[in-house]
């Protein structure tokens, strides 16, 4: 979150991704960044387990999030 | 102005002691435990027991953008319960934190600084090294620890529910402050080991994730002490399996006297003991694959030992507590390093 925040400061377009129990600290950490609202995406937890093709699958959930941050069309994903 | 004496002291003068308390719990600046409210008087006591200024930094956290002074952590030693004189120990203490801290304070591992003090300051001011070295009941010891954990969270904004992270946590973050048994211990000091004179005072702090109990005191063999202790370092639980952590452990040893003695007794010095410590902390890989622990391991052999901690110099030693039994204590970490601060007595 806070490189997410830095990066986007600089002029640099970033995505910051979440798993749901961070959403707190997230939420803290933009705030201390002076970025309170600071939008990211997030995916349901655990990923720690999860095998490749598991995450392959979370990836390709959370792009759509992802793209929306980035200001692309949905369409980027292809 | 005039301080009653405590046969003086009214209820309506508790009541409002205790009114006092209740702000500062409704302020949330505390650890969950009372705490005596800073008026700028008994900060001036603390501030004046050293020569660094009020004004100086003594560790920053530059993610979370946050610094703590020499008043900050006076405001937090008073609220501590802190004796003043006790605040040498203390700013070393907190400028440790800058080495030994990092973001792994916010872990969801929970880890917390174990605080070992060091030289001629421990008997100075009472810190306890012997009987029930890791409990509660000597000022010293509890209220400095407590300190760590207030400057934590109220300086550096490291709170539960927020940027700390703690999936469980563990009750050492309340207050985990040591002193080394050094009259007891068969070996030099952990401050002289580390290039300090005996005569000066030091603080060593290290991010530890929990502290086991080790038994045995039915053996005059230096070995099977050091298996078991070896033994416990390597519990299944303590293994983090996945990069960039992964078997790149440490551990701190605090061990009792008793044990230190029969070792040795036996000629072993501490490099030595850190030696066979570190070849026998550690798994085969067929005993991690029973955990599902073997990621990254897929070009070592089935019956390799796979070793937990990094190197010797990994495994920090420290000789406390009681010599009454055969017993020893060791709290494994992952990743941090240890910092050694001298405690700087005031000149002027």
């Amino acid at each position: 979150m806070a490189d997410g925040t830095i990066f986007e400061k600089r002029g640099v377009p970033a995505a910051s991704i979440v798993t749901a129990p961070f959403t707190r600290t997230a939420d803290a950490m933009a705030k201390r960044h002076d970025f309170p609202g600071y939008r990211y995406a997030t995916m349901p937890h655990p990923i720690g387990n999860l095998k490749p093709e598991q995450i392959r699958q979370r990836a390709r959930e959370v792009l759509p999030q992802v793209l929306a941050i980035l200001g692309l069309p949905a369409e980027a994903a292809k | 102005m005039v301080v009653k004496s405590v046969e003086e002291l009214t209820v309506e003068d508790i009541r409002v002691a205790r009114r006092a308390i209740e702000y500062y719990y409704e302020q949330g600046w505390t650890d969950g435990l009372p705490v005596v409210p800073p008026i700028q008087e008994f900060v001036d006591e603390f501030l004046a027991q050293t020569d660094r200024g009020a004004d100086e930094v003594l560790v920053t956290v530059d993610h979370l953008k946050r610094s703590c002074t020499v008043r900050q952590a006076a405001i937090n030693a008073v609220m501590a319960g802190c004796r003043p004189e006790y605040f040498p120990v203390v700013v070393a203490m907190v400028e440790a934190l800058q080495g030994a801290g990092g973001p792994m304070m916010q872990s969801t591992t929970g880890q917390a600084p174990i605080v070992i003090v060091n030289g001629p300051a421990r008997e100075r001011l009472g810190f306890n090294s012997k009987e029930n070295i890791l409990g509660p009941g000597d000022r010293p010891n509890a209220t400095v620890g407590r300190t760590l954990r207030l400057v934590i969270m109220n300086v550096l904004g490291i709170r539960p529910h927020e940027f700390d992270q703690s999936t469980h946590g563990t009750p050492a973050k309340y207050s985990f402050c040591i002193a080394e048994n050094e009259e007891e211990s068969p070996w030099e000091p952990l401050h002289v080991e580390k290039g300090f004179q005996p005569n000066e005072s030091t603080v060593t702090m290290q991010l530890i994730r929990s502290d086991l109990h080790v038994e045995h005191r039915s053996t005059q063999v230096p070995e099977e002490i050091l298996l078991t202790i070896a033994d416990t370092m390597s519990y299944a639980g303590g293994i983090y399996e996945a990069p960039p952590y992964n078997r790149s452990n440490g551990c701190v040893v605090i061990m009792g006297p008793e044990h230190a003695s029969i070792i040795a007794g036996k000629g072993w010095s501490k490099q030595e003991v850190r030696r066979f410590l570190f070849e026998h902390c550690g798994r085969a890989k067929a005993d991690l694959r029973r955990f599902g622990k073997v990621i990254g391991m897929e070009d070592t052999a089935e019956d390799a030992f796979v070793p937990h901690t990094r190197s010797p110099e990994s495994i920090l030693i420290v000789v406390s507590g009681a010599s009454n039994a055969g017993v020893s204590t060791v709290c494994t970490n992952f990743g941090g390093r240890n910092v050694t601060k001298k405690v700087e007595e005031r000149q002027r």
